[in-house]
């Protein structure tokens, strides 16, 4: 609060008061006071305005500065009330009071679709688990009957991953932890993505190269793998049709971290989508190229990532290869529960 | 014949098993009352039982875990659920091994026998016609004549002995081999099979691997 906005807003109240001094002199003289008596109260009742004036800037501007301080540091403004300590002034009172019913609101606002959110989660969890039982049933249904035709196993396939997407997409959004960290194998994920994409792999006459994934990482296995099918599917989607799908894929250990790297030679990613290949609904020139994308694989994967904390690394050339690379930090505060 | 109990509440899914699991050679029964599971699990007296984790009157891990008190019998838990938190408890409260819904058939089979097998003291010896196979060392060995198989070798002859007199698929051999991280594609396979079949005459079993045509193959 500036002193000259101050003055502005009372402007009318310094303007009666002036008027009422100079009525006040007026009379007095029209009545032959003492010159010195007006004087005097002149000089009296000047110097109680200014005084009371002066105090009345000065607490409010105490008030509103530090209002306006703490606003600007905060990065959760809506915890403003909370800091504000009560003024000794009503209008204070009345401001603090208003902002504190609003926050409350809007607390019970963000609670209600909190709540709304997490029950809508724990559906698709439920609904994910419960429409996995009949997709058992027709995957088992399809191997009693040996009459089956293979397209429907790779059909029931794709049920499988989408029910997943949905599954993972809504765990990534959310904000529970839920996920648990331990000793995974590398090996023993990319070892279950592969037999899971087994049908679809062999049918391409694709080559798997992995080497060196005996090592254990920390994260959560059934998101990991979850990635690496993701990945898997990609490498699958965008493949060359010049010539056979050959994925590698190998881990590297240093002191500080394990780098698992998924390499593939399929049609790579042009330079100028790299930036936003995580990006949500980013579907890019491949995308575009009569293949069924989503543009949600990629930013799952990333979001899950950042929820592990595991760093994320893409590098691609078009028509050779792309690579991912998912570092794993070997977090002493991890290992120690 | 070993016998596999199957606790699952949904009839088709428990149907569908039972029947994969008789064309595939075990005794099964399944539970129809989910009514006191825990005393039914016990009197089934099976060698195995695969058990659900969402039923209608128990949780399955609950149930496990007091199973667990009274008996040993291998347990393999079955799940829809997809949380790593779920598998560490099944195996915390002593499942021999936990699968996701949907589970590849092929995939179930080989971990079933897999437990089943981890129960019996296994000799490490076994013997087909007059040679002696030695797991242990991948070897077969006929009047001091051995021929070293490789890791993809040793796997093929294992599961084409396993299931002697029948037809074993190129599609479950494959499954076998790439659950065993060996990722073969369909050439390295028929390459394999000729290797195998030249290593098996030199003891003089030429034609102990028989081609079915669309089929698969069958050890004589």
């Amino acid at each position: 609060m500036r002193l000259a906005d101050y003055i502005k807003d009372h402007i009318a109240a310094y303007i009666i008061k002036a008027v009422a001094l100079a009525i006040c002199i007026i009379f007095m003289s029209a009545f032959k006071a003492n010159i010195q008596a007006i004087i005097l109260v002149a000089f009296v009742f000047a110097m109680a305005a200014f005084l009371l004036d002066l105090w009345e800037y000065l607490r409010k501007k105490a008030f509103y500065s530090g209002l306006k301080y703490s606003l600007n540091e905060l990065d959760k403004k809506y915890l403003l009330p909370e800091l504000l300590e009560e003024p000794g002034f009503c209008e204070g009172k009345i401001l603090l009071e208003t902002l504190r019913d609003c926050d409350k609101s809007m607390t019970e606002n963000v609670a209600y679709y909190r709540r709304q959110s997490k029950a809508f989660r724990e559906y698709i969890e439920m609904w994910v688990h419960e429409v996995k039982i009949p997709v058992s049933s027709l995957r088992i249904m399809c191997h009693n009957n040996p009459e089956t035709n293979k397209k429907m196993i790779g059909e029931i396939k794709r049920i499988d991953d989408y029910i997943e997407n949905v599954l993972y997409y809504a765990r990534s959004e959310n904000a529970e932890k839920d996920y648990l960290i331990s000793e995974v194998s590398l090996q023993k994920i990319f070892g279950s993505v592969a037999v899971k994409n087994r049908e679809a792999l062999q049918i391409m006459d694709a080559t798997i190269e992995a080497k060196d994934l005996n090592v254990p990482v920390l994260t959560d296995g059934k998101w990991l793998e979850y990635m690496i099918g993701q990945l898997m599917a990609n490498s699958i989607k965008y493949s060359s049709t010049e010539r056979n799908l050959i994925i590698s894929a190998y881990a590297k250990e240093t002191n500080e971290a394990v780098t698992f790297y998924f390499k593939d030679n399929g049609i790579g990613i042009p330079k100028e989508d790299m930036a936003y290949v995580f990006e949500k609904s980013f579907t890019g020139h491949n995308g575009r190229e009569d293949r069924k994308s989503t543009g949600m694989g990629l930013y799952i994967v990333k979001n899950l990532c950042e929820r592990l904390g595991h760093r994320i690394e893409i590098s691609s050339e078009v028509g050779e290869y792309t690579e991912v690379r998912i570092v794993f930090s070997k977090n002493d505060f991890y290992k120690m529960k | 014949m070993n016998k596999i109990l199957i606790v699952e509440d949904d009839m088709t899914l428990c149907e569908e098993l039972s029947i994969l699991l008789k064309n595939a050679g075990y005794e099964v029964l399944s539970i129809k009352v989910f009514k006191d599971l825990l005393s039914q699990m016990k009197e089934a007296d099976a060698d195995l039982i695969l058990l659900d984790i969402s039923l209608p009157e128990e949780n399955g891990e609950v149930l496990l875990q007091k199973y667990r008190k009274e008996k040993d019998t291998p347990v393999i838990m079955l799940t829809s659920r997809t949380g790593d938190v779920d598998e560490v408890l099944s195996m915390s409260y002593g499942a021999d091994d936990y699968i996701t819904k949907p589970y590849n058939p092929t995939v179930l089979l080989l971990r079933i026998s897999a437990v089943l097998k981890r129960g019996v003291k296994s000799s490490q010896t076994q013997s087909y016609g007059d040679i002696t196979v030695n797991t242990l060392k991948a070897s077969l060995v006929k009047d001091n004549k051995e021929q070293v198989l490789t890791k993809n070798e040793m796997i093929i002859f294992q599961l084409l002995l396993d299931r002697r007199g029948e037809i074993v698929s190129r599609d479950e051999l494959m499954t076998v081999l790439w659950d065993n991280n060996e990722f073969l594609n369909d050439n390295a396979l028929s390459v394999n099979i000729s290797r195998l079949r030249n290593k098996l005459s030199e003891l003089g079993k030429a034609d102990a691997i028989e081609t079915r045509k669309k089929q698969g193959y069958l050890l004589k």
